[in-house]
């Protein structure tokens, strides 16, 4: 049974096209003219309960504007669309209470007070008795580590300690839907491997359906088993993430340290060397060839080798690169 | 319908407290208001005794009339400001920034939770001042009224705070389709202001359309005296609460279609 289903879904903006000068916004006062800009386009897309999802996409691909259609902010333009059985621009009660959702750049915490302070107001909002409110503050707060926390004015904590907070008052009614819109946004290292940490746990334990938009590769590639790749406002990719990123990871790059000098020549024809010191070779070579080139320098007798994946970064570009050509 | 209810008392009951806690994070922000407020008002008192030291009488009313007059407008607009002045003054800010998304995903009807989350506990000595200016315009007016007669009085300011409220909301909710409203607040404190000064009845022709039925601000504290000073018809009474019904359901409509035109802003 499908939790999440939508059927060419569409949201087109209208928006105010300005010719140049004066003598333009003179006529303008008058006659005005519009362009239509499409934000997401016949989009299809089906999710089971349970499953933790990765949406993908360059700024303005459409991932917040299918976000906010599918949790019912905006409406959409045509299209069929379905969440829980619900249509989402109805805004129904019981409809928003059986989800949540996090952005990373809008807070719903009063600032000024405590956490605990916003959870007695969401704990009326959602009218939870309060056995339930102390039991799932109580499962969130030993999850999390912020027992210590929740007494502390909000806007003292650090930005993890904040996202942390985030995520338990979403979570605090059980929703089966959470819906994250860049939750690691400005985060550190540690912070986000924390965030993902519990958000993985939350999804296996609870069985929360996870949307998640985000634009670092690590979140999606630890995290969804799934990934949705968007670019300007259609689907260019739908399935697992190993295989999305087993695609488009097409190089390997190969450290070797040495302890004596050595000249590579043209015994590594199809390598890219980036880096060269006379004790260090560090190059980039296709991924099939990998093995060939390690061969090939192994008669120099190396003292260390690494061998990592393409970058994150480059793996992304590539993959919106292709998106672009599906475009065109 | 009773469970309803009292989800609304409880989330209500909550907003209460984390407003008043919000304001006691900070002393002098707490204190503050009862004060700049209270010196507010002796101003507005001041520059009243100036116009009507030199008039003595509007139409059929006399300075009592104008007392009471002066004083039911100053409370229908202290208790706004006490109870929903300042939330509702924040609705074109979350249209333009966003911030409504976060109040449109919560199971709680969010013109409702817009409405009561920034109450200002500040401006409660000027519901107190206002009663006093009140009780001192029905002594002038020598009348002595009964506990029907209070009562009806009552009943009409509170039906003009619901017409104050919808004016409010009204002009806010022009930022679901304009870019800004700014124009419109200008006008509604321009209305304001003369009407604050000037009752219904001074109204005539064009005027009085205008500001009975377009911008209502002139019935607004002139129902409840001549409910005091038997000037009431039962015509003013129907058209009184027919303006209020329409105005109500047009503020109902508004916003709804404005949540259904809401396109949010970027990420």
């Amino acid at each position: 049974m499908n939790i999440v289903e939508t059927q060419n879904l569409t949201k087109t903006y209208r928006r105010f096209v300005k010719p140049e000068g004066l003598s333009g916004s003179i006529r303008n006062l008058w006659k005005r003219e519009y362009e239509e800009k499409s934000a997401v386009r016949n989009f299809d897309f089906a999710l089971k309960e349970g499953e933790f999802i990765g949406l993908i996409g360059p700024n303005g691909a459409g991932k917040t504007t299918l976000t906010k259609m599918l949790t019912g902010i905006i409406a959409p333009t045509s299209g069929k669309i379905s969440v829980m059985g619900f249509y989402p621009n109805d805004l129904k009660n019981e409809f928003k209470r059986q989800y949540a959702v996090v952005m990373g750049q809008k807070s719903q915490l009063f600032f000024e007070l405590t956490t605990n302070d916003t959870m007695r107001l969401f704990k009326e909002i959602y009218e939870l008795d309060e056995k339930e409110f102390r039991e799932t503050k109580e499962y969130f707060t030993e999850l999390f580590d912020v027992r210590e926390l929740m007494d502390v004015q909000v806007r003292t904590l650090s930005l993890g300690e904040r996202m942390k907070m985030e995520l338990i008052v979403a979570l605090l009614h059980n929703p089966r839907i959470l819906f994250l819109d860049e939750p690691s946004i400005g985060l550190d290292a540690i912070a986000s491997n924390q965030i993902r940490k519990f958000l993985k746990q939350v999804n296996q334990e609870r069985g929360t359906t996870i949307i998640l938009t985000s634009h670092y590769m690590e979140d999606i590639s630890t995290l969804c088993e799934r990934s949705v790749v968007i670019h300007h406002g259609c689907k260019v990719y739908d399935g697992r993430t190993e295989e999305l990123f087993a695609r488009y990871q097409k190089n390997k790059k190969i450290t070797a340290c040495f302890s004596r000098e050595i000249s590579p020549g043209e015994s590594l024809p199809m390598a890219e060397i980036v880096e060269k010191t006379p004790h260090k070779l560090v190059f980039i070579v296709p991924k099939e060839a990998a093995c060939a080139a390690l061969a090939a320098i192994m008669p120099w007798n190396p003292t260390d080798i690494a061998v990592e994946e393409d970058e994150i970064g480059t793996v992304v570009e590539r993959i919106y690169q292709e998106g672009s050509r599906y475009e065109d | 319908m009773r469970r309803r209810s009292k989800k609304i008392f409880r989330v209500l009951r909550e907003l209460i407290r984390i407003r008043l806690q919000n304001l006691m994070m900070f002393r002098l922000g707490f204190f503050g208001p009862f004060l700049v407020d209270g010196t507010l008002f002796a101003v507005q008192l001041m520059v009243f005794r100036a116009i009507y030291s030199n008039v003595d009488r509007i139409g059929t009313w006399k300075e009592g009339e104008m007392i009471l007059f002066i004083g039911t407008f100053s409370l229908i607009n202290a208790v706004s400001m006490v109870v929903c002045f300042f939330g509702l003054q924040q609705i074109p800010e979350k249209i333009k920034k966003g911030e409504l998304d976060l109040y449109l995903t919560k199971p709680v009807n969010p013109l409702f939770r817009i409405t009561f989350e920034k109450m200002n506990p500040g401006s409660i000595p000027l519901v107190i001042m206002s009663l006093c200016i009140i009780g001192y315009g029905i002594y002038l007016m020598e009348i002595t009224p009964g506990a029907g007669q209070v009562l009806h009085y009552l009943f009409w300011v509170v039906v003009m705070m619901v017409l104050y409220y919808d004016m409010m909301v009204l002009i806010r909710c022009v930022c679901f389709y304009l870019v800004t409203n700014a124009r419109l607040e200008q006008l509604e404190d321009a209305a304001l202001d003369l009407c604050m000064k000037l009752p219904g009845i001074a109204f005539y022709g064009i005027w009085r359309i205008i500001f009975c039925l377009i911008l209502p601000y002139g019935l607004m504290a002139t129902l409840p005296v001549q409910c005091m000073n038997g000037e009431m018809k039962w015509q003013r009474a129907l058209a009184g609460i027919a303006i209020t019904a329409v105005f109500t359901g047009l503020t109902l409509f508004v916003w709804k279609n404005g949540v259904k035109h809401y396109n949010s802003a970027g990420s």
